[in-house]
């Protein structure tokens, strides 16, 4: 009965578009002074402790190390590097721009960013070259969201913080399914510019292929700083963090001069712009989901799923629709936020592994940002191919197909996700 | 009114910039500490970074109450706007109006909220000491693990930042109340793209 006040009033509260860590803060506060006898002290003081975990201060590292390097620069590196790697096969530069938004995502770790950065370079190009505008729109728009699901990747630090799963073991087990899913999009396009017959670039020469990579290879290694950081042991994700941020100014400024030292505050005043505006989302969503636990709602949705018989299967069938369907109105880390405390425990007591899990959320989330009516990546896309969000629906549509085949194989396999972490972390 | 935009703006990034700098210091002395230079590792080795991790997370507390404030003014807070967007202007903006008042209503109440525990936790002893009153039957406060500072003042940064977050929204809606804009975030904006000449989506066939 509670639960139904609770989710009752969050969402009688978010439909009127207030910021969703306010809906979220309003119905803590309305749901405490009105229908419970939670102390209010317990309360305030998680409104103080809330935030005081090292873990969550990999959040504003990692988008600082992302700031840095979200720079046109870069991306041009990225765009050279990958169509020397596969530019004169089928659909060559549609093919690079996959693999170019694979590695830009994961260095700056916003999608819609990767949308313009990548987009705007490579998109006319793509026309110049005979490719219809909308085969490069549908590519562009569904390869920005790759970058969530490979490491370094935000949405994985709020799974983890929310659910007390190991941050390292979520990063390591993002690797796999993220060249899977690259690959089936790269797949996508190869067959589809085969069918069509879209021109291919002139093979690179090795010597070129080379020179190409030696140009990207300062950005590329961050994710090695990241990923050998916390495997090797040598820092915790969240030191790694501090050191990406630290390797990606010395980078941008010292290494590739896209910024200038004058850069740098208007870079940490964005980042910590970003930032405040997560970490407040964390500090209600904590407050919220103190709530749902005091009231217990967690555990009696979880024993009453289980008593109405349903299996894990089921249950991931429900999760993806629940999520999918969030995914139509919200952006991620507040989905990530608000759903995940809810649905771990039914997870953990249906025997769900919990990295499995967090997988399935985070490929969820990319879904959620490639189709109407909000995905972020549609709009800027939108805005820099020019075209209407109809018409850009109609683009995206083999590759959102592909995504979903995805989401169905990482569901129903998971050793898919957890087969390196296990074999790296036993 | 420009000195309290700059402050914020100021503020959020030192924190920002400041608390990478601890972290990335910490972890260099970590690992050259261990390494046996003559003269050097002595002296590394006097050196103490275990207030580290604590320091950081409260100069990220600081700059996440601030940050909160400046990102009302940029507009970065999002909601579902997904079904007012699709209502008639008027009401619409009643919406907004009312999703701002509910902004500077919540965070007013958590600033109150605030200010009550961190006198009760300390500030009021604290004060009271300094201005030389009489502080018998008062309690000075807990203080932090590892840097033994007084809690109460890294909690105010939640009774001061929830203030200057409802100044915020109050301002805010009070623009736009009067001129109909709100502050807008552009997720997609990247530095150093050149200006990109919108191609034609018909292109004319040659």
């Amino acid at each position: 009965m509670n639960g139904l006040i609770i989710f009752g009033l969050l969402i009688l509260l978010m439909a009127t578009g207030m910021p969703i860590s306010i809906a979220l803060g309003l119905t803590v506060l309305t749901f405490i002074f009105g229908f419970t006898s939670v102390p209010l002290q317990s309360v305030a003081l998680k409104l103080f402790t809330g935030l005081e975990s090292f873990e969550i201060m990999a959040i504003p590292f990692f988008i600082l190390a992302g700031n840095f390097l979200t720079h046109g620069g870069v991306a041009k590196r990225m765009i050279n590097f990958a169509s020397s790697l596969v530019g004169h096969w089928y659909g060559g530069l549609g093919l690079a721009a996959v693999l170019a938004c694979a590695l830009f995502a994961a260095l700056s770790g916003s999608s819609p960013a990767c949308v313009v950065a990548i987009g705007s370079i490579l998109m006319p190009a793509m026309v110049r070259a005979g490719f219809p505008p909308r085969f490069g729109a549908g590519v562009i728009t569904t390869s920005g969201a790759l970058g969530i699901l490979i490491p370094p990747s935000i949405a994985m630090v709020m799974y983890s913080v929310s659910t007390n799963t190991s941050l390292g073991a979520m990063f390591i087990a993002g690797v796999i399914p993220g060249i899977a899913l690259a690959s089936m999009l790269g797949a996508t396009t190869w067959y589809r510019a085969r069918k069509n017959n879209y021109p291919r670039q002139p093979r690179a020469s090795w010597g070129e292929r080379w020179a190409a990579f030696r140009k990207s290879v300062w950005g590329l290694l961050l994710i090695v700083v990241v990923m050998g950081g916390i495997y090797s042991g040598l820092f915790t994700p969240t030191e790694a963090a501090a050191m990406a941020a630290v390797y990606a100014f010395f980078i941008a400024v010292f290494v590739y001069k896209d910024l200038t030292l004058r850069d740098v505050p208007r870079v940490l005043l964005q980042s910590a712009n970003m930032s405040a505006m997560l970490l407040y989302i964390i500090t209600n969503a904590i407050l919220f989901s103190f709530v749902l636990t005091n009231e217990q709602i967690p555990q009696h949705l979880a024993d009453w799923l289980v008593g109405m018989g349903l299996g894990w299967i089921g249950f991931l069938l429900v999760v993806n629709i629940l999520l999918l369907l969030a995914g139509n109105v919200m952006e991620p880390s507040s989905i990530i936020l608000i759903m995940a405390p809810i649905l771990f425990p039914v997870a953990v007591k249906l025997g769900i592994d919990p990295v499995h899990f967090g997988i399935l959320i985070i490929v969820n989330m990319e879904v959620g940002m490639c189709h109407p009516p909000v995905g972020l990546n549609l709009y800027v896309a939108s805005g820099i191919t020019k075209m209407g969000i109809t018409e850009l629906t109609v683009a995206v549509w083999p590759w959102l197909l592909t995504m979903l085949t995805f989401l169905v194989i990482v569901t129903y396999w998971p050793a898919l996700s957890l087969w390196l972490p296990h074999l790296m972390l036993k | 009114m420009k000195v309290l935009d700059h402050l914020e703006e100021w503020l959020i990034s030192t924190l920002m910039g400041l608390a990478t700098i601890i972290i990335f210091v910490a972890v260099i002395h970590r690992y050259l500490s261990g390494m046996p230079i003559p003269g050097v590792q002595d002296w590394l080795l006097t050196l103490n970074f275990s207030w580290a991790q604590e320091a950081t997370i409260y100069l990220f507390v600081w700059m996440a109450k601030f940050g909160a404030a400046y990102g009302v003014r940029t507009g970065i807070h999002v909601g579902v706007d997904l079904f007012i967007n699709r209502m008639k202007d008027k009401s619409r903006a009643k919406f907004v109006l009312f999703g701002l008042l509910a902004g500077a209503l919540f965070t007013g109440t958590v600033a109150a909220l605030g200010a009550h525990f961190v006198w009760a936790n300390g500030a009021h002893y604290a004060f009271f000491h300094v201005l030389g009153i009489d502080t018998t039957g008062m309690t000075s406060g807990p203080t932090t693990p590892d840097l033994e500072w007084q809690t109460w003042i890294i909690y105010s940064a939640i009774p001061l930042g929830s203030s200057l977050m409802c100044f915020r929204f109050l301002q805010v809606a009070w623009h736009f109340r009067r001129t109909g804009d709100l502050p807008h975030h552009d997720h997609g904006h990247v530095e150093g793209i050149d200006e990109v000449t919108p191609h034609d989506v018909n292109p004319a066939k040659t």
